[in-house]
C-alpha cells in the first residue's frame, strides 16, 4: 500500500536522523511494520553532506568525524559496509597550528602514539609521556566505553565514578577527587604546555565536554581521552552513513515519509496512538511512537502538557539547549589545502584530519569558549577539516573542500539581523586569521565560502538554538540524568511513547546509541528479542 | 451473408484477409497472436456489456485461426502464452469497422482504439497490415439483423463515432 | 562491499535506478554505482539558498506522468511519490500587460488564446485534440521502444495514409522547423511565441529544421506538466527504495574508473579506489558516451574507428544550455498582468516576455554564438504555488531559467563564474518588471550557471542537460550514433541506458526502459513488466 495512503503501522518513528533510522531498522527486523516520518526532504538529520557552494565541493554541514564506526552495532547487524559505508582513518588526527610558526602539536592515531609523543615532546617531555600513557589507558577502555554507550544508562554514584577513575588512572596520580573537577582544571593540573592545553581545551569542547563545568573531568578522562585520535572520515561525506542506514531500512521494508512535519503525537487514553502530520493526515501506531525530535518539542509541542503530569511539564520546560554544541559551520572551496607556517617543524600539520586554527594560546581558547557561552561572538578561530586530502571525491580534481566548526552563542542570543551580519562577515575575519597561520589562504586560493549559522541550523534541522546535541551537556543533563532522571531510559510517561534522539542518553554524536538503546527498551517492553550480541557484549 | 461475430463471419473475415495477403509481396515471417478486445458500450446490439474478445493468429502473414475467448486467462491459454498485440476499443467502433464505415487507422490515431504490442513491427509492415485491415473492414459483406451502425446515441452521434465515416470506406 | 553482482549499472540517475529496479525485480543481483554523494542525477533537490527552501537544481518538470510505464511498474506512488498537475500549467506575460494561460482545462486554454486570436484558439483546439488522440500511441511506439529510423517512420505514415487523416501530421514535418509549423497554422505572434516557448522548455529549439515532426506530440502533452511534491529528489528515493526492496544495492560516492573487458565482453568495473567489482551478466552505463568509451573502456576494447569518431566530437550536444537562478522568496509573485487574467498568478511556469518567435530565435542565435542574451527573457517557476512543503510557511521557492550558452565567447565556460551574480540580478530584474513585488521579496538567491551543470553532473557534457542534441540528425536510431542507438554496444554485455540514448534527457525513463527490453532479449528475461 502507498506510504501516502497507509493509515496504520505498528511503530512510527519521528525523524529520520541517524538515530531514528537505526531504531526503525531494528523495529522492522523485529517484525513491526515501521514508518519513519521526516520533516525534511532528505534523511540523515545532522549526518548530512551537501554542495552548498560550487558543485563538486562537498561539505559536511553538521557531523564531521566518526569515532564509533568500530563499535556501532547497526553497522555489523545490518551489513552497512555492503550498503556503501566506507571510511578512512587519517594518521595525523588532530593538530593545532600557530600564526607565529611555533611547532604545531599533532595527535596521531592510537597505533602511532610514538609520533604523538614526539610532537608534544617538542614542548614538554613530561606532558608527552603523560598524555601518551593516559591515551593508552583510555584506549584500553574501548570495550567499556562502547558497552556503556550502547546500554541503558545506570545512575553512577559519585563514589563509583571516583573509584573507577582511581582504578584506571590512579597510577598517574589521578585520584578519585579529580572526578569533581572541571575539565579545564584537570587539563591545567596534568599538562604544563599552553599549546597542548589550547588544543585539548578546544578538542574537549569540540567533542562535547564543557570546560568549566564541575564534575565533568571524569568524562574527559574516559570518553574524551578514548575518542581523541579515533576519528574516521566517511568516504563520500558523513552522509554516506545516512545513505547506508536508509538503504538498510528500505531493505527491511521500513516506510519513509519525507517532507512531513509531525504536528502532534496522538494520545488516546494515556497511550501514544499515532501522529498527525501537517496538513491534517493522521497515521496510527498500534504499538509505539518513538521521537527522534528534541525533548521540548516532543513533550510540550507534540504531546502537549495536557497529557503530562505537572512534574514532566516542569522538567521539560527546565530542559536547556546550548551553549555547549552550538555550531556555526563555515565551508570553503579551495585551490590548495592550507600550508601552515608551523609545518616547518612538523609537516604532519598539513595533513591533519582536524586542525585548530586561529587560537594561539590556552588563554585565547578559554576566552573563545567563554565568549561563545556568554552570548558573545568570539574572536575568530575554528576547528577545520580538509576532507578532500583523504577523499578526493569530496572536491573536483586539483581542488580542496574545507569545512570548519565555530562555536557560537545559541541562536536566540542574537537577532536575525545580527546573525545575517555574522553570516556575511565572520568568515572573512576568520580567513584573515587562517592566513596568518597558513599564508596560502589568500583570497585567490578561496574560490568561495559560506557560513551556516546557528539560527539556520535551527531552521534546517530543528536543532534548537543550533545545539546539535539537542540539550546542554551538563551534569544534570548527562548520563542517567538525560534528559531528566524520570525519562532517562527512553520511556516516557505516555505509554507507548519513547525517546530515541540525542535528547536521550548518551546525547549528541554519531553513535546511533540513542536509537539502539531505545530499541532495547522497546524490545524489553514488547517482549521482543534483545539485539545484544555476546561477541560484542552489548 | 453472415451476421457479425458469428463463426461464419469470422471465417469469412479470415478468408478475406488471406486473399488480400496473397496478393502482397514480402509477407512477414513468424507467428503472431492478435487479441481484439471489444468493450461493451451498451449501444451495440451485438456486444453485451461484458464485451467480446477474440484472438487472431497470423502465421507467415496469413491468418491461421480465430478464437473467441472469455477472459484474459483463457486468452493466454488459447494463445499459448502472452499475445503479441492487443486492439481495444468500444463495441460501436468495432461494429462500424466491420460494417466498413469506420476507419481503423483513424480510430487508432484518435486514441479510440488502443494498440498495444510492438507497433514498430506494424509500422515496418504497414502495407501488409493495411491489407489485413482493409479485408476486415471492407471485404466481408455482413448482415445486420439487429440494426446496422452507425447507431443512434453512439458516442459520435448518429453520424458514427468516427468523423467522416458516413458509409464510404477508408480505402475508397 | 561485495565484489560480485549479476548486473552493475553505472550512474544512479533516474535511468540507472529504473533499470536497476527492473533488473532487481527480475531476480538479478544488482549494484548501481553513483559517483556523487547523492543518488538521483538530475533528480536533485537541495536547500541551495536557505533552510527549508527546496530547490530542484535540475529536473523540475515531470511531463510523462501517466505515460511512462516505470511509474506503474515500479509502484513509484506506493513509495511515497505524489504528483500534482497544476491547473494553470504555464503562462506567458507580455510587455503590454496581457497574459496567455495554458490550463489543464482545454476550454479555458482556448478561451485564453481567443483573447488574442479566435481562429488561433480554434486551431489550437483541433491541434490539441488531434495530438491528444495519438499521443499515447506514438509515445508508446516511438518513445518506449527502441527507436526506428525517420525513414521507416515516414514510409509507414505514408502507407497508412496518415496525412490524409490528419490536419497536422505530415511527412513534410521532417523538413520543417517549429516556426514554420506555427506560421502555417497560427497567426497571432504571441500565441506562436507561447507555443514555441513551451517547446523550448521541452528542449526543442523552434528554429531548427525537422523538429516540427515532434511538435504535435509536444502539444499533445502540453497540459501534462507535473510537479513532484517535496522536490524531484523524492522520485529518486522512490526508485532507489523499490530497487533496494527487491535486493538491489545502490552505492554512492563510487566513482567508476574503468569497465573491465575480457574476450570482448564486459565483465565488471573498477572504482577510483581500485576496488574491482565483477558483473556476471551485464554492465550498463547511464553516463555520457565520451566518458563511457573514451575513459571507462580501454582503447582496444572496441573498434578504433568508433573511438576516433567519438574522440573527434561525433556526439552532438545541445548548442545551448540554461542559466538558472534559485530564489528564496518571502511571498509568491504577483503579476501586473493579473489585471488582464488573474489566472496568471497561479501559473506554475511563466514565460517572462517572449512575445514573438523571433525573440526566441534571437536567443538561440546568441546562445549558439556563445553570447549571453542581452535582454533576459527567463521563465519563472514557483513550485510553492502547488507544493506547500517546498518552502517555509508563507514563503515561496522560485526558479528562473534563461536560454544561455555553455561556453562564452572570449572567456569560455569559466567566464560564467565572473558573470553569474550580474546576470542573475539581470534575470531577477526581468522578473520584477512583470511581477514588481519580486524585488522586495527576495530573501536570498543563488545563480546556477551552465558551467555549474557539468560540475555537478559530469555526464551533462557542455552543460547539455538533454545529454545529446535534440535535432533531426540526432534523433531516433541516429542517437547518439547509429551503432549505439539500439542500447547495445560493440562490447558484448555492455549496454547504454542513459539519456544519451533515444529518446533523450528529461524525466522520461525511456532510455532505461528501452535498454531493459534489449537486455531482456539478450538475457532471456521474462518481460513481466510488459503485458500486451
Amino acid at each position: 500500500m502507498s506510504i501516502e495512503q497507509r493509515k496504520t503501522y505498528d511503530a512510527i518513528v519521528i525523524g529520520a536522523g541517524h538515530n531514528g533510522l537505526c531504531l526503525a531498522a531494528y523495529l522492522q527486523r523485529a517484525g513491526l511494520s515501521t514508518l519513519v516520518v521526516e520533516r525534511r526532504h532528505e534523511e540523515g538529520g545532522g549526518v548530512n553532506t551537501e554542495e552548498p557552494l560550487i558543485p563538486g565541493f562537498r561539505h559536511n554541514m553538521h557531523a564531521q568525524y566518526m569515532e564509533f564506526y568500530d563499535v556501532m552495532p547497526m553497522i555489523t547487524d545490518f551489513g552497512l559496509e555492503d550498503l556503501g559505508l566506507r571510511w578512512v582513518m587519517p594518521e595525523a588526527q588532530a593538530g593545532i597550528a600557530f600564526a607565529d610558526g611555533r611547532p604545531p602539536i599533532v595527535l596521531h592515531r592510537p597505533d602511532l602514539l610514538d609520533r604523538t609523543e614526539a610532537s608534544i615532546a617538542r614542548y614538554s617531555r613530561s606532558d608527552a609521556e603523560l598524555y601518551t600513557a593516559l591515551k593508552q589507558r583510555a584506549q584500553a577502555m574501548e570495550g567499556i566505553v562502547a558497552a556503556t554507550l550502547y546500554s541503558l544508562p545506570v545512575a553512577a554514584t559519585v563514589e563509583t565514578q571516583q573509584a573507577m577513575i582511581e582504578a584506571v588512572f590512579g597510577e598517574f596520580g589521578i585520584s578519585g577527587y579529580f572526578a569533581s573537577k572541571t575539565t579545564r582544571a584537570l587539563i591545567d593540573e596534568l599538562f604544563e604546555t599552553p599549546e597542548l592545553r589550547a588544543l585539548l581545551y578546544r578538542a574537549a569542547v569540540e567533542w562535547g565536554i564543557p570546560l568549566e563545568e564541575s564534575g565533568l573531568a571524569g568524562m574527559f578522562l574516559t570518553y574524551g581521552m578514548w575518542t581523541f585520535g579515533n576519528w574516521k572520515l566517511s568516504l563520500g561525506g558523513t552522509h554516506t552513513l545516512a545513505k547506508a542506514m536508509t538503504q538498510a531500512c528500505y531493505r527491511e521494508g521500513v516506510d519513509l515519509l519525507e517532507n512531513s512535519m509531525v504536528e502532534q503525537i496522538l494520545v488516546d487514553s494515556g497511550r501514544a496512538a499515532g501522529v498527525r502530520i501537517r496538513g491534517g493526515r493522521e497515521i496510527l501506531a498500534n504499538r509505539l511512537v518513538a521521537s527522534n525530535a528534541d525533548l521540548r518539542q516532543t513533550l510540550l509541542d507534540l504531546v502537549g502538557p495536557e497529557h503530562l503530569s505537572e512534574l514532566w511539564v516542569r522538567r521539560a520546560k527546565a530542559y536547556r539547549y546550548g551553549p555547549s554544541h552550538v555550531l556555526g559551520t563555515p565551508t570553503f572551496c579551495l585551490r590548495e589545502a592550507p600550508a601552515y607556517r608551523s609545518a616547518r617543524f612538523d609537516p604532519d600539520i598539513d595533513r591533519c584530519f582536524y586542525t585548530v586554527v586561529g587560537i594561539e594560546s590556552d588563554e585565547e581558547a578559554l576566552r573563545y569558549i567563554r565568549d561563545a557561552y556568554s552570548g558573545r561572538i568570539p574572536e575568530p578561530g575554528a576547528g577545520t577539516w580538509v576532507n578532500s586530502l583523504w577523499d578526493p571525491s569530496q572536491a573536483p580534481q586539483g581542488f580542496h573542500a574545507a569545512t570548519g566548526w565555530y562555536f557560537f552563542p545559541p541562536a536566540s542570543a542574537l537577532s536575525r539581523a545580527e546573525w545575517e551580519e555574522v553570516g556575511s562577515s565572520y568568515n572573512e575575519a576568520f580567513l584573515a586569521r587562517w592566513r596568518a597561520s597558513a599564508p596560502n589562504m589568500t583570497h585567490d586560493n578561496v574560490l568561495a565560502h559560506r557560513l551556516y549559522t546557528p539560527d539556520q541550523m535551527e531552521a534546517k534541522n530543528l536543532m534548537r538554538e543550533g545545539d546539535f546535541s539537542n540539550g546542554e551537556f551538563a551534569l544534570d543533563q548527562l548520563g542517567a540524568n538525560r534528559p531528566f532522571p524520570e525519562a532517562s531510559n527512553y520511556r516516557t510517561e505516555v505509554e507507548g511513547l519513547y525517546l530515541c534522539g540525542p535528547s536521550a542518553y548518551p546525547g549528541g554524536g554519531v553513535h546511533a546509541a540513542c536509537g539502539y538503546n531505545a530499541f532495547k527498551a522497546i524490545a524489553e517492553d514488547l517482549g521482543m528479542g534483545s539485539p545484544v550480541r555476546s561477541e560484542r557484549g552489548y | 451473408m453472415p451476421d457479425v461475430y458469428t463463426t461464419e463471419w469470422y471465417e469469412a473475415v479470415r478468408d478475406a484477409m488471406n486473399a488480400s495477403a496473397a496478393d502482397l509481396p514480402d509477407l512477414p515471417d513468424g507467428s503472431f497472436v492478435v487479441a481484439i478486445e471489444i468493450v461493451g458500450d451498451g449501444i451495440s446490439p451485438y456486444v453485451g456489456t461484458e464485451g467480446r474478445r477474440f484472438l487472431v493468429r497470423i502465421d507467415a502473414g496469413r491468418c491461421s485461426w480465430w478464437r473467441e475467448t472469455l477472459d484474459r486467462a483463457e486468452e493466454r491459454r488459447e494463445a499459448g502464452g502472452p499475445v503479441d498485440y492487443r486492439f481495444t476499443g468500444p463495441a460501436t467502433v468495432f461494429d462500424e469497422l466491420a460494417a466498413g464505415i469506420g476507419d481503423p487507422i483513424d480510430a487508432a490515431l484518435r486514441g479510440i482504439i488502443n494498440v498495444r504490442g510492438d507497433v514498430r513491427f506494424l509500422l515496418r509492415h504497414a502495407d501488409h497490415v493495411k491489407a489485413l485491415l482493409d479485408a476486415y473492414t471492407t471485404r466481408v459483406a455482413t448482415t445486420w439483423p439487429r440494426g446496422r451502425p452507425p447507431y443512434d446515441g453512439s458516442p459520435g452521434g448518429s453520424q458514427g463515432v468516427l468523423p467522416g465515416a458516413k458509409g464510404e470506406s477508408a480505402s475508397a | 562491499m561485495r565484489d560480485s553482482f549479476d548486473a552493475v549499472v553505472i550512474g544512479a540517475g533516474h535511468n540507472g535506478l529504473t533499470l536497476g529496479a527492473y533488473l532487481a525485480r527480475s531476480g538479478l543481483d544488482v549494484l548501481v554505482l553513483e559517483r556523487r554523494h547523492e543518488e538521483g542525477g538530475g533528480l536533485c533537490t537541495e536547500e541551495l539558498t536557505r533552510p527549508g527552501f527546496l530547490h530542484n537544481v535540475h529536473a523540475n518538470y515531470h511531463t510523462f506522468v501517466d505515460m511512462a510505464p516505470p511509474l506503474a511498474d515500479l509502484e513509484v506512488e506506493s513509495h511515497g511519490v505524489t504528483y500534482v498537475r497544476p491547473d494553470v500549467q504555464m503562462a506567458s506575460v507580455f510587455d503590454d500587460g496581457t497574459a496567455l494561460c495554458v490550463h489543464t482545462d482545454l476550454e479555458r486554454t482556448c478561451a485564453s488564446i481567443a483573447r488574442f486570436d479566435e481562429a488561433d484558439a480554434e486551431t489550437f483546439r483541433r491541434l490539441y485534440t488531434e495530438a491528444h488522440g495519438f499521443v499515447g500511441l506514438l509515445l508508446g511506439t516511438l518513445m518506449y521502444q527502441p527507436p526506428m529510423s525517420v525513414k521507416e517512420l515516414t514510409k509507414a505514415l505514408a502507407s497508412f495514409g496518415v496525412e490524409g487523416r490528419s490536419e497536422f501530421l505530415s511527412v513534410k514535418l521532417r523538413r520543417e522547423s517549429i516556426n514554420a509549423f506555427l506560421d502555417r497554422h497560427f497567426s497571432n505572434p504571441k500565441v506562436k511565441a507561447h507555443l514555441a516557448f513551451h517547446a523550448a522548455v521541452c528542449g526543442y529549439a523552434n528554429d531548427l529544421p525537422g523538429l516540427a515532426m515532434s511538435f504535435p506530440l509536444l502539444v499533445g502533452k502540453i497540459d501534462n506538466w507535473n510537479l513532484c511534491i517535496g522536490g524531484s529528489h523524492r522520485l529518486a528515493h522512490a526508485l532507489w527504495r523499490d530497487m533496494a526492496q527487491h535486493g538491489g544495492v545502490m552505492i554512492s560516492d563510487a566513482d567508476v574508473r574503468s569497465i573491465m573487458v575480457e574476450d570482448g565482453r564486459a565483465v565488471g568495473v573498477v572504482l577510483a579506489d581500485g576496488t574491482q567489482i565483477t558483473a556476471r551478466r551485464l554492465v550498463a552505463s547511464t553516463v555520457d558516451v565520451e566518458q563511457t568509451f573514451l575513459e571507462l573502456l580501454a582503447p582496444d576494447a572496441f573498434p578504433s574507428e568508433l573511438r576516433e569518431r567519438i574522440a573527434g566530437g561525433a556526439i552532438a550536444h545541445q548548442p545551448w544550455s540554461l542559466f538558472s537562478v534559485h530564489l528564496a522568496l518571502s511571498e509568491v509573485p504577483r503579476y501586473e498582468a493579473a489585471q488582464f487574467d488573474p489566472d496568471v498568478d497561479r501559473a506554475w511556469v511563466v514565460n517572462l516576455g517572449y512575445a514573438s518567435t523571433e525573440q526566441l530565435d534571437d536567443d538561440w542565435s546568441a546562445a549558439r554564438a556563445g553570447r549571453v542574451p542581452k535582454m533576459a527573457h527567463p521563465n519563472a517557476a514557483v513550485n510553492s504555488l502547488y507544493d506547500p512543503t517546498d518552502a517555509p510557511e508563507g514563503c515561496a521557492t522560485g526558479l528562473l531559467r534563461q536560454i544561455a550558452p555553455f561556453s562564452l565567447v572570449g572567456s569560455g565556460p569559466g567566464g560564467w563564474d565572473g558573470l553569474a551574480r550580474w546576470y542573475g540580478r539581470h534575470c531577477i530584474d526581468a522578473w520584477a518588471r512583470f511581477a514588481p513585488n519580486v524585488s522586495g521579496s527576495v530573501i536570498d538567491w543563488v545563480p546556477y550557471t551552465p558551467a555549474d551543470i557539468p560540475r555537478k553532473l559530469r555526464n551533462m557534457v557542455q552543460g547539455d542537460w538533454m545529454m545529446g542534441e535534440v535535432s533531426l540528425e540526432n534523433m531516433l536510431d541516429r542517437r547518439p550514433l547509429p551503432e549505439l542507438s539500439q542500447y547495445r554496444t560493440p562490447v558484448e554485455g555492455l549496454y547504454m541506458a542513459g539519456s544519451t540514448q533515444h529518446p533523450h534527457g528529461f524525466v522520461t525513463f525511456a532510455p532505461a526502459y528501452n535498454a531493459l527490453s534489449v537486455i531482456a532479449e539478450d538475457l532471456g528475461l521474462e518481460k513481466w513488466w510488459y503485458d500486451v
